[in-house]
């Protein structure tokens, strides 16, 4: 991963236009939704936005300012949700802005300028393999009477990897067993790790602890390895991310074919192998989860050139190519759903709120993102918003239920389950 | 670093909030990086000594009487995009006001809409096109503030044939003097709405922006109404992608051309004759070798070394875009006879881009969001313009000569990228009115030092823009121009300066990109007066 101080061109590349803070152009429909980054809109100074951070990271890194606590609210209180890249890169082929919000906060960290309720879930990772301070005896408990192959002691096809989320959430519990019950239901045996299941490491990654990722890729590459899977199906658009992105951008091979289970379950839909039923009437809007769209997208390898200005498109991470269309796909293919579409969807869409450490160090900010996607949900004229990631199904369900919404929160699975009638 | 005292943090902090005031220098140096029109050797402007953000028309009062008790200078900016929004010197106050950001009110029937300082172009368009309406984008792109370039600044948008530039798209305003008071320009002076500009009320047009805008320096503008203008499209087009991936439905009412002239003289004449005939929404010049290298710069690096592609290139350097745009399809296919007839007529050749895939995107990208200056950024990462100066439009197109020449030279020295020099981008203002614009921008990467070289082309072209008589450019915007150009235009400057002290007696708002003090150069032209 870069440290800062070679990223220090894409710094000086910020022409300050502003576009990191807006919705592509090509793309504003309105004025209430035609801003892209919940941090500048909620904190107002520049420096929280992409380009603000690249501006306050060159400043950092020349000496003319300190990391202080004020500046450590800057850092933190950003969802690394990526918006600020896709917008800058429309015109910019020479900036990686990612890039640097996270090589600033692994500078943070290396400095030691970290957040407690940080380091409350870097400690629970270490001690218990898992992001959310609970036991790792109990990370199987989701799956019990689901007789999935235990891939501890024997060789599978496919692997489920249900993610920490998924594996201690009782409120999205029925979310995970029914994506179990669905592949099953297609004819796909299934394995999983059970107990021995760990963290994919992306959080901690995100939160500036680079190091600490490594050691969970290499449990989670040698526990694949060992049970001769070829292809691993997540329910978790945070391991997702980790697994077709963050580790591969780290030199870590899986070695394997990695699936979003809306991807695998829109296949499964395309070959014949899964057949819904009919919904009640519903009208939807799907929100695109910004570890499955824009930074789902799988890391281009093949460019090691110096001068990003000669940088061919085809090696920018500009997030087009993250997973947009099968959750869609699968959404239509129900009937009785009528899907409509929020103003800012794919690699423009908002971020629900919870990335990055935000959910965590700052459940306000959190609770505010949520609600700006909830009224855009809204306004779309939608009765339920659907995604197909916990933590945004998370985040979401707290909003409403904190504020007394009438806006129904479903994940695809949820919509699939009822198509049979569950 | 120069902070402000700390008795004055305390009262601005106590007036609007501590979340709304900032001195901390990772914070403050979010406003002191403004490569854009810095036009010097350092990388940072100065940082300013605290940044505040007022959310209204009260509070920026508030914040400039303090200013006024205090002896503090302060620079406002809305979007904030390049060096002229930020402060010139230590321990100024730079007032953010991105807090005001609404669209108050959009007048379809009267066409115009009034918005605050942090309402972008693209926003204001895609609300204005709900209610059949579109405003002017200026070439900057709709990421831009539309009161700052209505009050504050100059810029042509491609649409100036149908749409004026920035300047004449302003009508009430409400502004913030430097004093703290607060002045109602045009019809909302004397309560009648926000229609008009001049009356009835005060009719200060002239003093609040004159011929290019104070950049900012004559106090804050915050609420300002703009023209709105017939918009034939779909309230809400479909429009996928951002970018290059671009695809969106033409409504048969509208049609795109590329017109290729053979020489500027020829260009100029169908300029001259597209704007009497009364047709077309969009027609702007855009040579092919620029479009090269707004798109696919990396192609253009190897095209423009071949001789015989750069041949073919030139073949199209006298190239315009023109958009036709009509209620009706019938319209809009009398506009295209005519513009036949007229392209025939000057040995012209006219490319019908309808017939052409991806030609959405040119329409929508192009001819209605204005976005394709943001891609200057690929070529170099950095760009800068000049020339522009709002003249007879063959006067216009000579600026594009000129510029050629002079700036092969600094091309030549490494101080720009190659783009075959000849980029001049602009058109006919308001069809009969037979004036325009053409501005050249040229193109590199600031990270290789150089600033030098690139400041001398901008003196290189003031001073072929006084030797060609050309007029007053974005030449003259650079801190310092009114001493090249104020004795060639009547001493301007003077003028000016006058304004500033009658306005601003304490000298508060920043005046480096304006004029200086009366006192500073006045009485240097006296004793040249004298001899």
């Amino acid at each position: 991963m870069n440290d800062l101080a070679t990223l220090k061109s894409d710094m000086e590349g910020c022409s300050r236009c502003s576009h990191c803070k807006w919705v592509p152009m090509a793309q504003i429909k309105s004025w209430r939704f035609a801003k892209i980054c919940p941090s500048v809109d909620r904190y107002n100074f520049h420096a929280y936005s992409g380009g603000g951070k690249l501006i306050a990271s060159n400043s950092i890194l020349e000496g003319r300012s300190e990391v202080t606590d004020p500046v450590m609210e800057i850092v933190y209180r950003c969802q690394l949700c990526g918006a600020c890249q896709v917008s800058c890169q429309a015109y910019r082929d020479d900036i990686d802005l990612a890039d640097v919000l996270l090589a600033l906060r692994a500078k943070c960290v290396t400095e030691g300028y970290v957040l407690p309720e940080h380091l409350l879930m870097i400690e629970s990772m270490k001690k218990e393999d898992n992001t959310l301070g609970l036991l790792k005896a109990d990370r199987g408990v989701w799956a019990k009477d689901l007789d999935l192959i235990d891939i501890n002691t024997q060789k599978v096809e496919v692997l489920f990897h249900a993610g920490c989320r998924y594996s201690y959430d009782e409120d999205l519990r029925s979310s995970v067993r029914n994506w179990v019950r669905l592949f099953r239901n297609a004819g796909v045996d299934l394995g999983a790790a059970g107990p021995e299941e760990s963290c994919c490491g992306g959080r901690a990654f995100e939160m500036g602890y680079q190091g600490e990722m490594k050691n969970f890729a290499e449990d989670m590459i040698g526990r694949i390895k060992a049970s001769g899977a070829k292809l691993l199906v997540t329910p978790c658009s945070d391991c997702y991310y980790t697994f077709k992105y963050l580790y591969p951008k780290n030199g870590m091979d899986a070695g394997l074919r990695v699936l979003h289970a809306v991807e695998y379950a829109d296949l499964l839909i395309k070959q014949g192998r899964l057949k819904l039923g009919k919904c009640a009437s519903l009208r939807v809007t799907y929100h695109d989860p910004c570890h499955l769209g824009r930074r789902g997208e799988i890391y281009k390898m093949g460019w090691n050139g110096v001068n990003k200005l000669h940088r061919p498109v085809r090696f920018k991470q500009m997030g087009n190519l993250g997973i947009f269309d099968p959750p869609r796909n699968v959404i239509r293919s129900i009937p009785g759903l009528d899907l409509v579409e929020m103003e800012r969807i794919r690699e423009y869409s908002w971020c629900c709120g919870a990335g990055g450490g935000v959910l965590e160090a700052f459940p306000d900010f959190a609770d505010w993102t949520a609600r700006d996607r909830i009224e855009e949900a809204r306004a779309a004229g939608a009765e339920a918003i659907v995604t197909a990631c916990p933590w945004c199904e998370r985040v979401f369900k707290d909003a409403i239920a904190a504020g007394g919404d009438p806006m129904k929160v479903y994940d695809v699975i949820d919509l699939i389950t009822m198509s049979w009638g569950g | 670093m120069k902070l402000l005292p700390k008795d004055v943090y305390r009262e601005l902090a106590d007036a609007l909030g501590e979340e709304n005031i900032s001195q901390e220098p990772a914070v403050l140096d979010g406003y002191a990086w403004q490569p854009a029109m810095n036009l010097t050797n350092q990388k940072w402007i100065p940082r300013p000594a605290a940044v505040i953000l007022p959310a209204t028309t009260e509070e920026v009062q508030t914040i400039v009487r303090i200013c006024n008790q205090r002896q503090v200078k302060f620079k406002a900016h809305s979007t904030g995009w390049a060096a002229w929004g930020g402060p010139s010197q230590e321990g100024e106050l730079q007032i953010d006001l991105r807090r005001m950001n609404r669209i108050l009110e959009l007048d379809e029937k009267n066409k115009f809409a009034v918005v605050e300082p942090y309402v972008c172009c693209g926003q204001l368009q895609s609300e204005a096109m709900k209610k059949g309406l579109t405003c002017h984008i200026i070439g900057a792109g709709p990421n831009t503030s539309a009161l700052a370039s209505a009050t504050s600044a100059w810029g042509y948008g491609g649409t100036g044939l149908s749409t004026g530039y920035s300047g004449r798209n302003v009508l009430g305003v409400e502004w913030v003097l430097p004093d703290g008071e607060v002045l109602q320009l045009g019809s909302p002076g004397s309560h009648a709405g926000w229609f008009s500009g001049d009356g009835p009320g005060p009719g200060l047009r002239g003093i609040m922006r004159g011929f290019s805008g104070t950049q900012g320096s004559l106090g804050v503008f915050t609420k300002c109404a703009v023209k709105l203008f017939p918009w034939y499209g779909p309230p809400q087009p479909r429009v996928e992608g951002i970018l290059l991936d671009v695809e969106t439905d033409v409504p048969e009412t509208e049609k795109m051309f590329f017109v290729v002239a053979p020489s500027f003289k020829k260009y100029a004449d169908i300029s001259y004759e597209i704007g009497n005939a009364e047709i077309a929404y969009w027609f702007c010049r855009s040579p092919l070798n620029a479009g090269v290298d707004l798109f696919m710069p990396r192609a253009g690096d190897r095209l423009f070394e071949s001789k015989p592609l750069r041949a073919l290139l030139k073949a199209f350097q006298h190239l315009g875009v023109a958009l036709l745009s009509s209620p009706s399809k019938r319209e809009v296919e009398y506009q295209e006879k005519v513009l036949r007839k007229i392209t025939v007529e000057h040995g012209c050749i006219l490319l019908d881009l309808s017939k052409a895939p991806g030609y959405g995107f040119w329409w929508w990208l192009m001819g209605v969001r204005s976005i394709p200056t943001a891609l200057t950024f690929r070529a170099g990462g950095d760009f800068l313009t000049s020339y522009g100066s709002p003249v007879e439009y063959d006067n216009a197109i000579r600026q594009a000569e000129v510029a050629q020449e002079c700036k092969q030279k600094y091309i030549d020295q490494g101080y720009f990228k190659d783009d075959m020099s000849d980029i001049g981008w602009g058109g006919i203002y308001e069809g009969t009115a037979n004036w325009g614009h053409c501005e050249t921008a040229a193109m590199f990467d600031r990270r290789d030092g150089q600033a030098e070289g690139r400041f001398k082309y901008l003196e290189d072209s003031a001073r072929t823009t006084i030797e060609h008589t050309l007029g007053l450019g974005l030449s003259n915007l650079p801190p310092g121009a009114w001493k090249v150009y104020g004795p060639q235009l009547h001493n301007y400057h003077l003028w000016e300066a006058r304004i500033k002290k009658a306005f601003d007696p304490n000298s508060v708002g920043d005046e480096q990109w304006y004029v200086p003090s009366i006192d500073e150069i006045e009485p240097k032209e006296s004793s040249s007066d004298e001899q």
